[in-house]
């Protein structure tokens, strides 16, 4: 019992540390929302017809757009977890709480429920900003319930690599480096052209990379689009990764801190 | 005046040194651009490929606008260092020097375009490793190289002046942000005719469209028309306007220092 609340005392400190620094805060959640009216208003011109002649016709850029927006949105928020875990580590106040009183796993525990939160605030901020510019999901409410599951589930597998790199490197610009290929991978998937409209030896990766099939899973959902095998290999690479992190964080944390 | 210039040299040679000490920066906003150019070829390029008409290919379109871009981009770099500058206290130790006020500007503005103008000779190098084939002749090239380099000087004066108004080296970063990403919202990557309604006037009329076209055409023999005037006086006008800017700010921060 004395965990959780240990837990909620740090998840509060997270919070605090949150609005104190608003500015990494805002544009943690701001640079999806840049991306998506940058990609709909800039490019989406130019790439939609691509887009629309691949998929029969039937999908507008902004509704195909969206779930790789949504899951780029994930990439974003673990980013600055491990700029935070990293800057804890460095400043000494991790050493300080393994001295304490407090249940060990707390600490953690704080740092991946605050980065969930934030990051589900940033995905609802990505959908109301996404459907105000048209996004039109064709969801039914079970549908809805999957891709939100699909995604909890992702920001948790997302949240404990990136808690595990802010343990391991340190410093906050290697945690940041750390962190790139799940902000930048997403751009080599499907999210913002179908692999087939690439050219062929990054068609054949964007094809077969873990953010693929996870995004076209909720795209799936959320459109009502064919899913085929890819919602097994999204639900399999989310816990995968999320058992991988967990699991290296926990080392990482529990190693002897004089290393 | 030799006195002026022998000062600009000694931080010349700082701040190159301190490019070289902490490289992170560096190699990131060199890294930047090249990672850049090879999402919009390799991965975006068969959509927008196809909206640029003509009989150009798109990596020839888009290398122009990369260029520039990374010319925007990396004046960050010379934001952040003006701004930590001011911050650390190190500009109030060079006030009680025999030093000429302008050389720790004139100074950081040298560094960032060495490192500029290379980190457009390395676009430009692996945009031809990508397949990029301008068709210019000697005299084109020295008029594109001019126009680079004319606009590397003004871009920045006006980025060292915002960096300048920064209190910390986050905020500078921040307060560049616009100037680094306006190349977006022009002729960059696609041509403001395929945007919508609003966009499209302002992509037309903003100040780094001209200058794209110009050095598109200069590069790969395309129309210029009236840009190059435009390209011209845009960047005359970004460098005293930047000079001016910097210089007032600059007096006003120091004696604050």
């Amino acid at each position: 019992m004395s965990a959780i609340a240990d837990s909620t005392t740090m998840l509060r400190r997270n919070f605090t540390h949150s609005v104190r620094y608003a500015a990494m805060t805002l544009s943690g959640l701001l640079l999806p929302v840049l991306m998506m009216l940058m990609f709909v208003y800039i490019f989406g011109g130019a790439i939609g017809p691509a887009i629309s002649a691949g998929t029969g016709g039937g999908v507008s850029y902004i509704d195909y757009l969206t779930p790789g927006i949504l899951v780029m949105a994930v990439g974003a928020g673990s980013a600055s977890t491990a700029v935070s875990v990293a800057v804890d580590m460095k400043e000494g106040i991790i050493a300080r709480f393994r001295t304490m009183a407090i249940s060990r796993g707390s600490v953690i525990t704080g740092q991946v429920v605050g980065s969930t939160i934030r990051t589900l605030v940033s995905l609802a901020l990505v959908i109301g900003v996404a459907l105000l510019v048209g996004f039109r999901p064709a969801a039914g409410p079970v549908a809805w319930l999957g891709a939100i599951g699909l995604l909890a589930l992702l920001i948790l597998a997302f949240t404990w690599l990136a808690v595990a790199f802010g343990l391991v490197v340190r410093s906050a610009e290697g945690a940041n480096m750390a962190s790139m290929p799940m902000q930048f991978l997403p751009l080599v998937s499907s999210a913002f052209m179908a692999p087939d409209l690439m050219s062929s030896g990054i068609g054949w990766f964007a094809a077969y990379q873990p953010f693929t099939p996870i995004i076209d899973t909720l795209r799936g959902l959320l459109l009502g689009t064919p899913i085929g095998n890819s919602g097994y290999l999204a639900v399999g690479w989310c816990l995968g990764l999320t058992l991988l992190g967990f699991l290296w964080a926990r080392s990482a944390f529990n190693r002897d801190p004089r290393r | 005046m030799s006195h002026a210039i022998t000062d600009s040299a000694t931080m010349l040679r700082r701040n190159l040194r301190r490019a070289l000490r902490y490289p992170g920066l560096t190699v990131s906003m060199l890294a930047m651009p090249v990672l850049l150019m090879l999402l919009f070829v390799y991965v975006l390029g068969g959509a927008l490929g196809g909206g640029i008409g003509g009989d150009i290919r798109y990596v020839d379109y888009l290398t122009p606008g990369i260029a520039l871009m990374t010319i925007t981009t990396s004046t960050m770099t010379a934001a952040i260092g003006v701004c930590s500058d001011l911050t650390e206290g190190i500009i109030a130790r060079f006030r009680t020097m025999p030093i000429s006020p302008n050389a720790v500007l004139t100074g950081r503005v040298v560094d960032s375009m060495i490192q500029t103008l290379l980190s457009v000779a390395l676009v430009i190098a692996a945009a031809t490793l990508m397949g990029f084939r301008p068709t210019a002749t000697f005299p084109e090239w020295l008029a594109a190289t001019g126009l680079v380099v004319l606009l590397t000087f003004g871009v920045t004066w006006l980025a060292i002046a915002m960096g300048l108004l920064s209190k910390n080296p986050e905020g500078a970063s921040n307060i560049v942000m616009p100037l680094a990403y306006l190349p977006f919202l022009g002729s960059a990557f696609v041509p403001p005719d395929s945007m919508s309604g609003g966009l499209r006037w302002f992509a037309e009329h903003q100040p780094f469209t001209p200058i794209i076209e110009t050095l598109r055409g200069l590069l790969l023999g395309t129309g210029i028309g009236t840009s190059g005037y435009w390209a011209v006086g845009w960047c005359l006008a970004m460098t005293v306007g930047g000079y001016l800017w910097a210089r007032s700010t600059f007096r006003k921060r120091a004696l604050e220092a």
